[in-house]
């Protein structure tokens, strides 16, 4: 395994409290790192490099430049800090529907981590593990601007949500709007273009990226009402791999540390959140 | 908004009540210190939007701690038979859209769960409990969630939670608990591949609840598939007209249909139409997208079909004195449509599973069923039940195609139905004949000659349709 990575791990794991590596064998070293697999030894798909995989269509958290097609955002600059922190290289897949990225992370072979605004659920908790929360969710309604729906007459047969498959916006719509018929789409840039368009009346989704996309490209839609959800994102990684989440955590509790996170959301959202 | 209404004004009921307790200190405390605003269930039914009772779901409960008030305590209580036991409660303190500090244990006794706070929560935040792994009462009903709770002043009553719909068992349901708890099932679902792509509880749910998406593809597709006919063939009579604009516009719209994805096509009318205000049900615009992206392919078909018949039957036509019309539909189309017949089935068959593509746009077709599906479940086995929904119609056509085609091939080879014996035993005496007589020899070259001919004629249509 990555020799390297080791020792930055473990570098890495010491400036922070002991408790979060949490016996993650603090007591290799790099240089025995090398020999039997140490306990919070961790396997790479592709050895030196961390690889991530996505939903590309979840501004600001992720999306690809319009010019040079590579993934931005704040979860990819997350994403790359965190491998810099681990001592590996980034390595981005193609993007893939969301609802896919749990199955994929599951199933193991292709990916290392998950890094897609996913927020921790026990559902998800179920299937594969999920690293501490990096940053705070909320949920929202959107509308088209000068509508007068409210989340009230949005429950109601006649009227269609369109959510993004697989997410806790779907979970939401599905338990709070229990009468409207919810159209689970792959990307929220679909939902949001057909709000737009007046094939759906109202979208539901996580706050941050309603709010993001209406300001940067969705002018005509608008927010009614922001939902107190508290949720939280988390990296996805397979329960087979107890090392890198053990590692993943260690290295986001340094960049918090560090005032790396700090950064990354001055960037993205002009604050800290 | 009326909830926030709502909330607001018993907001402003709560500040007056606190200031009559100012005044008066022998006024009992108001009960509305903790505002309930709302309760709801994830729906917990496979593939369906129910809360069945009896069934482990998660319940979210929320309340708005008012002007002045601590608490320090909450407690739920379900009517006999809900039980939170086994469950684990996630508590988020909301201050406004903040997350607030403010940490809590959670115990769970029966019909009871308690949720202790370290600290007491204050005004204006916002408590969310959510129980996940509770069950509400197996014979369903409209289920109310009371409670109490605790402020400064004592246990106080909780308000009542609008009534949460829930329903008794299904026999799906039913028969996917009997599955879940089958030790086969459990040593299949162990294997990876196996769990992932055929997990038998979930293939039983898809297949109930897949079936509304798959007829609405049949209906798309059959309903769409008679324009595309007529729309190809005046498309086709159009790409062979003599008039240099008729087949201008022909070309031009064959070919752009035929040369731009159907997915790129779909978006332009589902999201470009209502932007022109003009608004058309879903499902009959899938009907339109799919008539007008097949008739282009059919288009073809049919002119290389028309073309593939002999100038000899033009020629007997009109020697007849049959004007085009005549010539067309009584002559030359009849042949054309026996010859297109197979090319046609395939193509109607790309056209069934070219449906799915409307499941990017909401259409709630078969693969939309199957996505919600996955999506919940986080599980490929809804793909796998949705394919077999598509192989279920596709395999017996493509059969059917096979068997036309041969039929098609046999008799233009003037194989015809004769029987095989007799039709080998005349060819070994032909072969024998040669040896004999030149004029066998000769007769024979002439039948291969006409043979070859018709393979050929036969074999056009079905290769301009793979262009």
């Amino acid at each position: 395994m990555s020799m390297l990575s080791r020792r930055q791990f473990v570098q890495g794991g010491s400036v922070v409290a002991a408790m979060l590596l949490a016996g993650c064998g603090s007591s290799s070293s790099g240089a025995d790192a090398s020999s039997a697999p140490a306990d919070g030894e961790y396997k790479l798909v592709n050895e030196g490099k961390l690889t991530c995989i996505s939903n590309l269509f979840f501004p600001p958290f992720e999306s690809m430049n319009e010019a040079s097609g590579e993934p931005e955002g704040f979860d990819i600059d997350v994403s790359k800090e965190l491998a810099k922190h681990m001592g590996l290289e980034i390595n981005w897949l193609p993007s893939q529907d969301f609802d896919t990225l749990v199955p994929t992370i599951k199933q193991g072979g292709k990916a290392d981590i998950a890094i897609a605004g996913m927020t921790i659920t026990d559902a998800r908790k179920a299937e594969v593990d999920m690293s501490e929360p990096y940053v705070d969710s909320n949920q929202s309604i959107v509308v088209k601007s000068g509508s007068t729906e409210t989340a009230e007459t949005l429950d109601d047969a006649s009227k269609t949500i369109a959510v993004q498959g697989g997410t806790t916006g779907a979970d939401w719509a599905d338990e709070n709007l229990p009468n409207a018929t919810k159209k689970r789409l792959s990307t929220i840039i679909d939902a949001m273009s057909g709000c737009q368009s007046g094939l759906y009346d109202a979208v539901v989704c996580d706050l941050p990226v309603s709010s993001y996309q209406i300001k940067e490209s969705y002018t005509d839609l608008q927010i009614i009402e922001e939902i107190p959800t508290g949720e939280q994102y988390g990296i996805a990684i397979s329960k087979d791999n107890p090392g890198l989440t053990a590692a993943v955590n260690a290295a986001l509790a340094e960049m918090e540390e560090d005032g790396t996170m700090a950064a990354i959301e001055m960037e993205w959202f002009g604050s800290e959140i | 908004m009326s909830l926030r209404k709502r909330s607001e004004r018993r907001g402003a009921v709560a500040i007056v009540t606190t200031l009559m307790l100012a005044l008066s200190l022998a006024m009992p405390t108001s009960a509305l210190a903790l505002t309930t605003n709302k309760a709801t269930a994830r729906p917990n039914e496979d593939g369906g939007s129910s809360v069945i009772g009896g069934l482990d779901t998660r319940l979210t409960w929320e309340g708005t701690v008012e002007e002045g008030e601590e608490v320090t305590e909450v407690t739920l209580m379900l009517p006999d038979d809900g039980t939170f036991d086994g469950a684990t409660t996630k508590i988020t303190v909301l201050d406004g859209l903040k997350r607030a500090k403010l940490e809590g244990e959670a115990v769970a006794n029966g019909s009871q769960l308690t949720v202790t706070f370290k600290e007491p929560a204050t005004a204006g935040y916002l408590l969310r409990l959510e129980v996940e792994g509770m069950r509400f009462p197996s014979e369903g009903g409209d289920i109310v969630v009371s409670g109490s709770y605790v402020n400064q002043a004592g246990e106080q009553t909780l308000a009542d939670s609008k009534p949460i719909k829930t329903i008794a068992n299904t026999p799906l349901q039913a028969l996917v608990a009997q599955l879940d708890e089958a030790p086969w099932v459990q040593a299949w679902n162990s294997n990876p591949f196996l769990g992932m792509f055929f997990k038998p509880q979930l293939l039983a749910t898809a297949f109930a609840t897949l079936v509304p998406g798959w007829l609405l593809c049949l209906l798309i597709v059959v309903i769409a598939y008679p324009f595309a006919i007529v729309l190809g063939l005046v498309f086709a009579l159009m790409k062979i007209s003599k008039h240099r604009l008729l087949r201008f516009i022909s070309t031009l719209y064959i070919n752009v249909l035929r040369g731009t994805p159907l997915f790129l096509q779909i978006y332009i009318m589902f999201f470009g139409l209502p932007m022109m205000n003009i608004n058309i049900d879903n499902n009959v615009l899938g009907v339109i997208v799919i008539a007008i992206n097949a008739s282009a392919y059919l288009a073809e078909i049919f002119r290389a079909g028309i073309q593939s018949i002999p100038q000899g039957q033009y020629e007997a036509a009109s020697s007849l004195g049959m004007n085009y019309f005549q010539t067309m539909f009584s002559i030359i189309l009849p042949q054309t449509i026996r010859r297109v017949i197979p090319t046609v089935t395939s193509d109607f068959i790309t056209s069934y599973k070219d449906t799915s593509l409307l499941s990017s746009v909401g259409v709630m077709e078969l693969m939309m069923f199957a996505k919600n599906l996955t999506s919940v479940s986080g599980n490929m086995t809804p793909y796998v039940a949705a394919a077999i929904f598509y192989l279920v119609v596709t395999l017996p056509l493509i059969k059917v195609v096979s068997i036309v085609e041969e039929r098609i091939a046999n008799s233009e080879r003037g194989g015809g139905p004769r029987p095989k014996g007799k039709n080998a035993a005349k060819a070994a005496e032909a072969s024998n004949g040669a040896k004999l007589s030149g004029l066998a020899v000769h007769a024979q070259a002439l039948d291969d000659e006409h043979a070859y001919d018709s393979a050929m004629g036969q074999m056009t249509p079905s290769y301009a349709s793979e262009v």
